[in-house]
């Protein structure tokens, strides 16, 4: 359930912005962000729909591709 | 060579003439661990043992069957993650034991995957009391937290059954006998919490502890850490997950737990009472709290109450002292398609996770 995966900010208004990861598009709440608030483009780490950190570029596509592995191998 | 080949090489440059046990406590965690089928490619003298990682798995029974009875008796829209919907409670044969048999016989039960469905929910049925069934640990509870603090309708409340991980963990240290050399500790919930939550590990019980997150060199990192901790002597929490989990963790997400919530002594299932180790909804938001709005439904004299389903040995695998194919029932009457105990039913069950990972046979007595 602790689950996080990235997603990258596609535009902002107000405390929800409009996220994407691989083709996918979720509404996620910045309300955990305000001490950092992330900006368009950055990558951060959404959890049951709320932005928890914010990742670099680089980390966000590595933890894709692990995430991809587990869902392929877990498809019980 | 690959990242990964460097730490099990390091790893296995060790020479421990003992067992040595480190647990994790996360079960994402597990998944990446036995997914990569990591315990193969590990020491026979090193062994990963599943903790308390699932909020699921320890979700109080009675908290489980107060919610399928609001659902059945006070028509409240009853909304909770998906993974809580074949929780079975200890009911007699022909009641109703799991929030999935609740909503097969009319219930309004829906599953979500954030506590903002559960206010759309509730902004689009005014008329209606729309219930959140909120488990979960830290990374889970701060979420909730933050959508008590921002509002919510008056006609959403929340039953709230959040637990705090450490405090499991130390209940384990201060028994005397954790059933572990070396702890892999969360890596979500220290990126809420901050790794600092995990201190108490080597500061009160001199056991090493890293911070790991979910990839295979993260995990292989933390495990490489925490046995040099052991070989040196030397003790420190280390942290690798340090691209997400930064110390003091996430400031507004803390400062919304404690604007929204209190740390109380709570109950989990088939364990008992862990002190300081639940989150209640503060004063302030009473009106939102399902536990005051709604009569109390959960009959303490109701056989098994508060207990894992009989047969099950649930509550041993959670705290580590036994592993999943060492249970009575793994793989005969408890599997993923028929789930006698949470375990087996939760994403984040360890008994599901290795049922997953292609450990179909129980092991020997």
């Amino acid at each position: 359930m602790c689950l996080a995966i990235p997603m990258q900010i596609e535009s902002i208004d107000g405390f929800t912005a409009r996220c994407q990861a691989k083709g996918v598009w979720r509404d996620v709440s910045l309300f955990m962000m305000q001490d950092a608030p992330p900006a368009v483009g950055d990558f951060v780490m959404v959890h049951v729909g709320y932005a928890i950190q914010k990742i670099a570029e680089a980390d966000a596509r590595t933890t894709w591709e692990l995430l991809d592995q587990i869902l392929e191998e877990s498809g019980a | 060579m690959s990242e990964s080949r460097v730490w099990l090489d390091k790893i296995h440059a060790f020479e421990f003439n003992r067992p040595i046990k480190i647990m994790n406590v996360c079960g994402g965690h597990e998944r990446s661990i036995t997914h990569a089928g990591m315990r193969g490619a590990l020491p026979q003298w090193l062994e990963l043992v599943p903790g308390p990682g699932c909020p699921v798995c320890v979700c109080p029974e009675e908290d489980v069957y107060q919610a399928i009875q609001l659902a059945l008796q006070d028509k409240v829209i009853l909304v909770a993650f998906g993974d809580m919907l074949r929780v079975p409670v200890n009911v007699k044969k022909g009641e109703v034991r799991s929030l999935a048999e609740a909503q097969a016989a009319g219930a309004d039960i829906r599953p979500i995957a954030s506590p903002l469905d559960a206010r759309k929910i509730a902004q689009e049925n005014p008329d209606r009391p729309v219930v959140f069934f909120a488990a979960g640990f830290e990374t889970t509870t701060a979420p909730t937290a933050a959508m008590l603090a921002e509002g919510i309708p008056d006609n959403l409340s929340i039953l709230l059954s959040g637990r705090l991980t450490w405090p499991a963990v130390a209940m384990l240290l201060d028994s005397g006998s954790p059933g572990f050399d070396a702890l892999v500790a969360p890596g979500h919930v220290s990126t809420v919490m901050g790794p600092e939550e995990w201190s108490f590990v080597i500061d009160r019980h001199e056991i090493p502890a890293a911070v790991a997150g979910f990839g295979t060199e993260s995990l292989l990192a933390s495990f490489y850490s925490v046995l040099r901790q052991l070989k040196t002597g030397e003790r420190f929490l280390d942290n690798c997950y340090r691209e997400v989990a930064h110390p003091g963790g996430n400031p507004t997400g803390r400062r919304l737990l404690d604007h929204t919530l209190d740390i109380v002594d709570a109950n989990w299932r088939g364990i008992g009472i862990i002190p300081s180790s639940g989150y209640a909804l503060k004063p302030a938001f009473a009106k939102h709290d399902a536990h005051l709005l709604f009569p109390d439904h959960t009959d303490p004299g109701r056989r098994r109450a508060g207990e894992m389903p009989p047969g099950c040995d649930c509550a041993q695998v959670v705290l580590g002292k036994i592993y999943p194919n060492q249970c009575r029932i793994y793989g005969k009457a408890c599997t993923p398609r028929n789930p006698v105990g949470p375990c087996m039913v939760s994403d984040e069950g360890a008994c599901r996770i290795w049922w997953a990972g292609g450990v179909r046979v129980a092991a020997d007595a």
